[in-house]
């Protein structure tokens, strides 16, 4: 009873805006990916055909928590364990190929938890499963501990969200050192959204969109497993998530989302190789100004609704 | 010049000068903003503001006179103004303005016995680095010296008298602060005399979109701070050692932290036997020990101020706290309604 009460307090005191964002966003986005990762690292194969589904199950889950850089994903670089990418020097190839070579009784969980965050997790999946040239090495053994580690992780992280869960909504309290006033826990997850909007146009778009002359579909995300358009709605729909459930009266913002996530429907180009051509190119772009769009309207209406800015400094720059 | 400013300027300058110590021992200085105001503080060593002076507009750091209570209150980039600001009466005592064509960048620092002001400056047009030099009993500029780079930023007495100059590399437009020359910048790092004679300089060829902005004392080596201007998947350190006569080198987090800072440090602060570096963009501080291995990370959004009081560190954030630094932990000290700007000066 007590510890109901105490619990409850805890709940009343953030603002409505966090507990729904930590109810009924992340938390539930966490527990998803790690159910999807968890099933993955049960089919017991190690034929691509057979582990495709479910790597791409465990992949749409994890677009939509990718976007909250704060907590457990932030810490011993996990996020960049489930997701190395972009990797423009090719970083997690090299130490994957290593890997492959390696004596497989040296492959090991928490072995794994030592190696670079670049060869591992989804990325490195991805690599193993829809390889663009022969692999070296028979890669059942390293396909299956990279499996253990992505669901290990998952695991950690959607655990770790019950205890950061709470320090999100005890902000303010007394004894909370992390977010001293409620109201900059708003600020927290408000700023994730605004980043998270960034990286959708300058990396998950802007990457592959390159320049006219010289557009560049292989760099996309997922590309190699036909996700590169996929991962940009997935991510648009569980930003757009994140902004209903911090302000759900923001007619604006989710207005914006909405033209953003039509125009990417549109596309019809599930690879994005459809940019070499102008008209896709120009097509992209456009998405690209529609994300740009949607980050502005929102920091223009959701800011001032919750009564916060991004971060003083972080916008400055010197 | 008018007989009765004459007089008044001789009776200002005979007045006198109240020290750091008379008017309690401020241990830092911090530009904030609160509301739409924005002030210079002195602050407590456990975060108290002591005073808060008006300033016209949006500070970017302070020089701090090494024993008379005066600072000299630098603008934002590119600034066409700086503030000597009496710290015992708030008044402005002096308002500094470049030599037409030259703009401030941001920084200054005293000579040690307070006689000197130098200045960070670029030539307007081009950027080219200048140090200006004042006379601080009158503030009368004395002349200026060549920074030996572009876009100079912070730069840094040594205790012999040498001063660092962190040449950012980057050309700016002079009016609205566009970055001109991101494809081919060269940041370097340069080691004057006290005469302004260059002594030394060191540039990193394969690493040119890091501007080289801020700069610390760690022993007899110079520790700074990197900004990347380059592609931001790529993961390059923020932090760089370098002792004079040696060769410098860059100090890497695990590879797990690369992009903990966003590829941007916005403050360094040195003890002897560490070195901090903060990143708003990041929302974090990294520790390293004074060889440049890393040692800790410890998250907060927003952080930029950093400054040693003794053997710590105390970082402060735009949200309007300030937090003592340990291997450890961030641990508040205290939590105002000022938004505190990018750096925190030592008086120490």
């Amino acid at each position: 009873m007590r510890a109901s009460l105490l619990l409850l307090l805890l709940a009343t005191s953030a603002t409505a805006d966090t507990a729904t964002v930590v109810n009924g966003h992340a938390r539930p986005g966490y527990a998803a990916f790690d159910d999807a990762a968890s099933r993955l690292a049960d089919v017991e194969s190690c034929d691509p055909e057979r582990l495709r589904p479910a790597f791409q199950a465990a992949y749409d889950a994890w677009m939509g928590v990718e976007h909250l850089h704060l907590g457990p994903s932030e810490e011993e670089g996990r996020s960049l364990a489930v997701l190395f990418w972009p990797d423009p020097k090719g970083t997690g190839a090299k130490a994957q190929a290593a890997l492959l070579k390696a004596d497989p009784a040296t492959l090991t969980i928490d072995g794994m938890a030592q190696q670079s965050v670049a060869a591992r997790g989804l990325s490195g999946l991805e690599r193993l499963l829809y390889p663009e040239k022969a692999l070296p090495a028979d890669p059942c053994p390293l396909i299956q501990i990279t499996i253990d580690d992505l669901a290990r992780q998952a695991e950690i992280m959607a655990a770790a969200w019950t205890s950061y869960g709470e320090i999100l909504l005890s902000a303010g309290q007394t004894g909370n050192d992390r977010f001293l006033k409620p109201e900059e826990a708003t600020q927290a997850l408000f700023t994730q959204l605004a980043t998270g909007l960034e990286f959708v146009a300058d990396r998950r778009i802007g990457r592959p969109l390159g320049s006219f002359d010289k557009p560049r579909p292989d760099l996309a995300e997922g590309h190699a497993s036909g996700r590169a358009l996929a991962n940009i709605t997935l991510s648009l729909q569980a930003l757009r998530d994140l902004a209903a459930s911090l302000s759900p009266d923001s007619p604006k913002t989710l207005a914006a989302f909405d033209h953003a996530i039509d125009l990417a429907g549109a596309l019809n180009d599930p690879n994005l190789d459809g940019i070499t051509d102008p008209q896709g190119w120009l097509k992209l772009e456009i998405l690209q100004q529609a994300v740009r769009s949607t980050r502005d309207t929102a920091i223009a209406e959701i800011g001032p609704a919750l009564g916060v800015e991004l971060g003083f400094n972080s916008q400055d720059g010197d | 010049m008018q007989r009765r400013t004459f007089l008044a300027t001789l009776a200002a300058s005979l007045a006198p000068r109240l020290t750091w110590a008379d008017i309690g021992a401020p241990a830092f200085l911090a530009a904030g903003k609160r509301g739409e105001a924005f002030f210079l503080h002195g602050l407590s060593a456990t975060g108290t503001s002591l005073f808060g002076i008006p300033l016209p507009g949006r500070g970017h750091a302070a020089a701090a006179h090494p024993r008379i209570a005066e600072a000299v209150a630098f603008a934002r980039r590119p600034g066409t103004f700086a503030l000597v600001i009496d710290c015992a009466t708030g008044e402005t005592r002096h308002r500094l303005t470049p030599p037409e064509g030259m703009q401030f960048n941001g920084h200054g620092a005293y000579s040690a016995d307070g006689s000197l002001l130098m200045t960070s400056e670029v030539v307007a047009e081009s950027s080219e680095g200048r140090i200006g030099l004042w006379d601080t009993a009158r503030y009368a500029r004395l002349t200026d010296w060549p920074s030996h780079g572009i876009g100079p930023h912070e730069v840094k007495r040594l205790a012999d008298g040498r001063l660092a100059v962190a040449n950012g590399g980057i050309r700016t437009d002079p009016v609205d602060r566009t970055k001109l020359n991101i494809p081919d910048m060269a940041p370097n790092l340069t080691l004057l005399a006290a005469d302004g004679t260059l002594l030394d300089q060191v540039e990193f060829p394969d690493m040119r979109q890091n501007s080289i902005r801020h700069l610390a004392l760690s022993g007899d080596a110079i520790a700074f701070a990197m900004q990347w201007e380059g592609d931001p998947s790529e993961p390059v350190p923020q932090l760089g050692l370098w002792t004079p006569g040696t060769a410098p080198t860059l100090c890497t987090p695990p590879e797990a932290e690369a992009f903990t800072l966003q590829g941007y440090a916005g403050s360094i602060a040195a003890t002897p036997d560490r070195i901090l570096i903060t990143s708003p963009k990041g929302g974090a501080v990294m520790l390293f020990d004074s060889r440049g291995t890393h040692v800790a990370t410890h998250h907060r959004p927003d952080l930029c101020g950093a400054a040693t009081t003794g053997a710590g560190f105390t970082v402060t954030d735009g949200g309007g706290a300030i937090w003592s630094a340990t291997d450890d932990a961030l641990t508040p000290l205290a939590a105002d309604q000022t938004q505190w700007d990018n750096h925190l000066v030592s008086l120490s």
